[in-house]
């Protein structure tokens, strides 16, 4: 267990570094993105041993929510600034939230119907 | 001199960590036990903390510094969320273009949406930057703030924010208007709020992490590459 472990935080290292020194060259996209896209490839053609990997990492994604409580606490900072501009800025990102969410999520939903759909006709079509 | 203040800041860093571990799991344990969705640990977490740091006049500059080592652990964090998305990768090859064409258009949207209507209603440019960059991961969302001429505090507030409903509200929300799919659901709430939506909703469903990452991935590209561009064309015609 233990071994797997340091094998899992190595991993991940690794992965962060090559994202760092990506970001220095390619500056589009910060460390931590192109260090999951490389964790994702490095897993996939199996660089990496996902059996072992798996235990420290579902554990860490159950927790991982804990690393955004200082950036949160940072609202009293704001505290001034809603004041001044009110409800309206806090409307405004509110409503551009649920637009995304909606958008995103209803295309996508009748695009996984449809693909049922599609499957769900085969086998009659074949008939 | 010197040893015993950095003896002083290692304990105040030391305690305001594990306060902020100790609410955090104990937020954890209280959602299990009442079965309450809403009572999510990271909002409360926060919630808890503010009154505590106002009372004992400790200023946010001061806890950002004591937290700094957890503020850093977002990093791995964010590399860890691969993991997901490699299980998924087959599924998510089948749909690739259309997954790349809905979070195209949806952040596109957005972004133009966005800053419409704060220069309608506010009429400053540079929150009407902040607020159009508000769906992304908090170090794009601050660089592209910078290139724009943006407002920080103000991106790093809305992103905060946007994060949050999204995290708290977006499952109910989506359920509510028939999008039941974990894949519908976590590529929705990861192109709408960003990491702290998916950190969130990762403790659903392997489903909802692989997606939810994905769009987190994919919405952090297209928001980095289109938005100096839509933004600029809008000041043009405004």
């Amino acid at each position: 267990m233990f071994a797997h472990i340091i094998y899992s935080i190595l991993s991940v290292s690794f992965c962060l570094l090559v994202g760092k020194s990506i970001e220095f060259f390619l500056p589009i996209l910060p460390a931590s993105l192109y260090g999951m896209a490389i964790f994702t490839l490095l897993l996939h053609f199996r660089f990496l041993n996902a059996q072992r990997i798996k235990p420290c990492i579902e554990w860490a994604l159950a927790n991982m929510a804990v690393c955004f409580i200082p950036a949160g606490v940072g609202i009293i900072n704001h505290f001034e600034l809603i004041k001044q501009h009110g409800v309206a800025l806090i409307a405004i990102i509110f409503f551009t939230t649920f637009l995304l969410l909606t958008l995103v999520g209803v295309g996508y939903q009748r695009r996984l119907n449809q693909d049922a759909l599609m499957t769900n006709n085969e086998p009659s079509n074949d008939k | 001199m010197i040893s015993s203040n950095l003896v002083a800041d290692l304990c105040f860093a030391s305690l305001f960590i594990v306060l902020t571990l100790v609410l955090f799991q104990a937020f954890i344990h209280l959602q299990k036990q009442c079965k309450q969705p809403w009572l999510n640990p990271m909002l409360f977490s926060i919630l808890t903390l503010i009154p505590i740091l106002l009372f004992f006049n400790v200023t946010f500059e001061q806890y950002y510094q004591a937290t700094f080592p957890l503020h850093k652990l977002l990093e791995p964090a964010v590399v860890a969320l691969g993991y997901p998305l490699y299980q998924h990768l087959k599924s998510i090859k089948k749909q690739w273009r259309s997954i790349v064409l809905l979070l195209f258009f949806g952040a596109l949207i957005t972004i133009f949406i966005s800053f419409i209507i704060t220069m309608f209603v506010i009429n400053q440019y540079d929150i009407a930057v902040s607020l159009s960059l508000k769906s992304v991961t908090t170090p794009i969302g601050i660089a592209l703030t910078e290139q724009l001429n943006g407002n920080n505090s103000i991106t790093a507030f809305a992103i905060i924010l946007a994060g949050l409903f999204g995290a708290l509200l977006g499952p109910s929300w989506l359920s509510f208007i028939n999008v039941n799919s974990p894949k519908a659901q976590g590529l929705a709430i990861g192109a709408a709020s960003h990491a702290l939506g998916t950190a969130t909703i990762s403790k659903v469903s392997y489903e909802h992490a692989a997606y939810s990452s994905l769009a987190l991935i994919i919405s952090a590209v297209i928001t980095a590459i289109f938005s100096p561009l839509i933004i600029n064309t809008l000041v043009h015609f405004l």
